[in-house]
């Protein structure tokens, strides 16, 4: 009896284990991130290879009729199609306008409301409720704010003896309007960024600055500004990205007028896809738009890295 | 024994009762209404087919308005059609190009007491190709001036009813009562154009009636008809309207009529469901003449059948059951009928809960002279090509001839 039992010890102690524990590990890890990357796979990954492939083809979704085309819905949309040309440049304007001004606000703000006083929690809370606003909510409240001469705004500005623009209705005011409209909604978020980054950067660097003599525009841009790049390329790429797919607010305030005016490229590819139903050639532009987000996304990069060296 | 038999009873009817459910059958029809008035009438039809098919519920979806058509496409190109769809007549020939839709004829005729023949043959137009069906068209109804008699009664004015009753309701008059109701309503306008909607989505129905009035049209057999002299016209009158008079709410601005900020607009009778909350008299009228005549415009909604349905067969004979004499009879009050029968019938003119006869005379005859909207099967690709050049025009300093060259210029590619 005794014999068995320790026949059995030893059997039981130099039997290998089934896995090593270096794969157990690994396969719990699998297990662990398998559901978020099932998820990855079948909503983001798979219908991202889907548009490659719908790019190449000519598809129309109401005849459900598709004829593989090779490239030549981008060669349509490069060379021959003047509205594309069009958009990639209203997107642009929107990007130029709306991404440095969306910067220098959050970071005046978050310079003003960083350090503790009295009410900034407040202050905080207010710049920020836009960003948490439902987009159709606010161009909704924007668009009737923005009327003719009966619009509150002009109203407004009527009683400082000036007659407002019909802000909706002429194409370069309409654009003006749309970009100061998106960066009030949206600079809340970098605002918070800001802050963030702000809060970060030891106390002792400026309180030594400030010892040696120094400004407080060189302690500004000779400590702060350098120590926020990092967070600054965040914000730029993040809100170039931005500026690239805006689409509710443009679909809700103007869609795409007057005039194609402010006709960008997300809501251009929607009209292609949504509108008349050409999922093939919306497929082409997505794929253009992403190339093009992602190419400003590496000069931003490396501008950034030679920079900082 | 006796236990025996009662539990083979049991099984026999617990069997019964899974086989009904099993056979039970859902239809499923999108809607743009989303007003109660409507969708209680409609579930009271339903209720009227399950008396005669107890396993069929029939279960009504609404969509926005807006999105119709995206949703509709999408749904059918994921492999999920509704059974029944009620189709907007610009997106029916698109639909009927792309045989997407099932051929009612066969049921509908072989249903009893149907009565095929009694729709009217103009407005069967865009729903049938020889002898396939592709839907029958349940609205089919005119464009409508509503009218505030409130405010009419403030500028000591007569009301488009009695102008057209006297035959002087013309679109000179109509200018002119637009301006007068402006100076007399500070603050408001005197016309607002179809659902506010007449410099974006709705501007060919913003267009189309004082252009048919002057005897143009926005397009005929392929080829634009904004550039001809009546279309010109109508355009020039509109636009002095828009930014001379500053009569008609102009671009960029919120005139509503229905609360009560613009004296007149344009709309169907199906909108008479709104202005139970409007607060103020109305009423509605014929659109205003001109020199090309009495020229009504139609819009028109059909009941069509996916061919690619579960259920289509039981689907095509909701349709006949939701379009016999009967129902159409019910349905008129806000949809107006395009069968004849009803259309004639005292009960049409007589027994509209919230419209009076002496109004819905004049609806009655706008069916019978009316034309539908001209529809295309590149609807949206002519309306996004159309809306640039229609911004242009929609400025106070605008080139109109040239606004009006480059909108057919844009559209006639595509006609």
């Amino acid at each position: 009896m005794t014999d068995i039992i320790h026949n059995l010890k030893t059997t039981r102690t130099s039997q290998k284990p089934w896995l090593t524990l270096k794969a157990r590990e690994m396969m719990e890890a699998w297990l662990f991130v398998s559901p978020s990357f099932i998820g990855f796979l079948i909503f983001f990954l798979g219908p991202l290879c889907a548009v490659v492939y719908y790019s190449l083809t000519e598809w129309n979704l109401l005849t459900q009729q598709a004829t593989f085309v090779g490239l030549r819905n981008f060669e349509n949309a490069l060379l021959e199609n003047p509205d594309f040309w069009h958009v990639v440049r209203n997107s642009v304007i929107f990007a130029l306008g709306l991404v440095p001004l969306n910067m220098a606000l959050a970071l005046t703000l978050a310079l003003a409301l960083s350090r503790p006083f009295f009410g900034v929690v407040f202050f905080r809370t207010v710049f920020f409720a836009p960003v948490i606003t439902s987009a159709i909510a606010w161009a909704i409240v924007w668009k009737f704010l923005l009327q003719g001469e009966g619009g509150f705004i002009n109203q407004v500005l009527a009683l400082v003896g000036i007659t407002g623009p019909n802000w909706l209705r002429e194409p370069g005011w309409a654009m003006a309007a749309v970009i100061i409209t998106r960066v009030i909604k949206m600079v809340g978020l970098n605002m918070i960024l800001y802050i963030a980054a702000l809060q970060a950067i030891p106390r002792d660097y400026e309180e030594a600055a400030r010892l040696e003599g120094a400004s407080r525009w060189q302690i500004f841009s000779m400590i702060t500004w350098p120590l926020l790049a990092p967070t600054t390329l965040v914000i730029m790429v993040i809100t170039t990205i931005g500026s690239f797919k805006v689409f509710d607010h443009i679909y809700q305030m103007t869609g795409g007028g007057p005039e194609n005016g402010t006709l960008v490229l997300a809501f251009y590819i929607y009209q292609q896809g949504f509108k008349f139903f050409n999922v093939g050639y919306a497929s082409t532009l997505a794929m253009i738009m992403f190339v093009i987000v992602m190419a400003l996304t590496i000069v931003q990069v490396m501008l950034r890295r030679k920079g900082m060296e | 024994m006796r236990a025996a038999l009662a539990g083979i009873a049991a099984s026999a009817l617990t069997l019964c009762a899974m086989t009904s459910t099993a056979v039970a059958t859902d239809l499923r029809m999108t809607v743009w209404t989303g007003s109660e008035v409507h969708l209680k009438m409609l579930n009271g039809i339903a209720e009227g087919f399950k008396a005669k098919h107890p396993d069929v519920n029939v279960k009504f979806e609404t969509v926005p308005v807006n999105d119709y058509t995206q949703k509709l496409t999408f749904q059918v190109a994921g492999g999920n059609p509704p059974d029944i769809a009620w189709m907007m007549e610009d997106a029916a020939p698109a639909f009927e190009n792309a045989n997407l839709l099932m051929d009612l004829g066969p049921t509908l005729k072989a249903t009893e007491g149907y009565d095929f023949a009694d729709f009217s043959q103009p407005a069967m137009g865009l729903w049938q190709k020889d002898e396939t069906v592709y839907g029958i068209p349940f609205s089919t109804s005119p464009f409508m001036i509503y009218y505030n008699k409130d405010m009419f009664d403030k500028a000591g004015l007569e009301d488009p009813l009695a102008l057209a009753a006297k035959g002087e309701w013309n679109m000179d008059r109509f200018q002119e009562v637009a301006k007068k109701l402006t100076a007399a309503n500070p603050g408001k306008w005197g016309f607002e154009f179809k659902d506010g909607e007449g410099y974006a989505s709705r501007m060919t129905h913003a267009l189309l009636p004082p252009i048919r009035a002057y005897g143009g049209d926005i397009w005929s057999n392929h080829e634009c008809g904004f550039d001809k002299p009546e279309a010109i016209k109508a355009v020039k009158q509109l636009h002095d309207m828009v930014f001379k008079d500053k009569s008609i709410v102009p671009p960029g601005e919120q005139g509503d009529y229905f609360s009560g900020n613009s004296a007149m607009t344009v709309n169907q009778i199906s909108r008479a469901s709104k202005m139970a909350e409007a607060g103020f008299k109305w009423g509605i009228a014929p659109l205003p003449s001109g020199p090309g005549g009495e020229s009504p415009v139609i819009g028109q909604a059909g009941l069509v059948v996916f061919a690619q349905g579960k259920n289509k067969d039981i689907a095509a004979e909701f349709i006949a059951h939701m379009t016999s004499k009967e129902n159409v009879a019910i349905m008129a009050q806000f949809f107006p009928p395009a069968r004849k029968s009803v259309l004639e019938s005292d009960a049409f003119i007589n027994g509209n809960k919230l419209i009076p006869p002496e109004m819905m005379k004049n609806v009655a005859a706008a069916i019978a002279n009316g034309r539908v909207h001209p529809a295309h099967e590149k609807s949206p690709q002519i309306l996004a090509a159309m809306a640039p050049r229609v911004d242009a025009l929609w400025k106070a300093n605008a080139d109109v001839d040239a606004a009006i060259k480059g909108i057919c210029s844009a559209i006639q590619p595509l006609l």
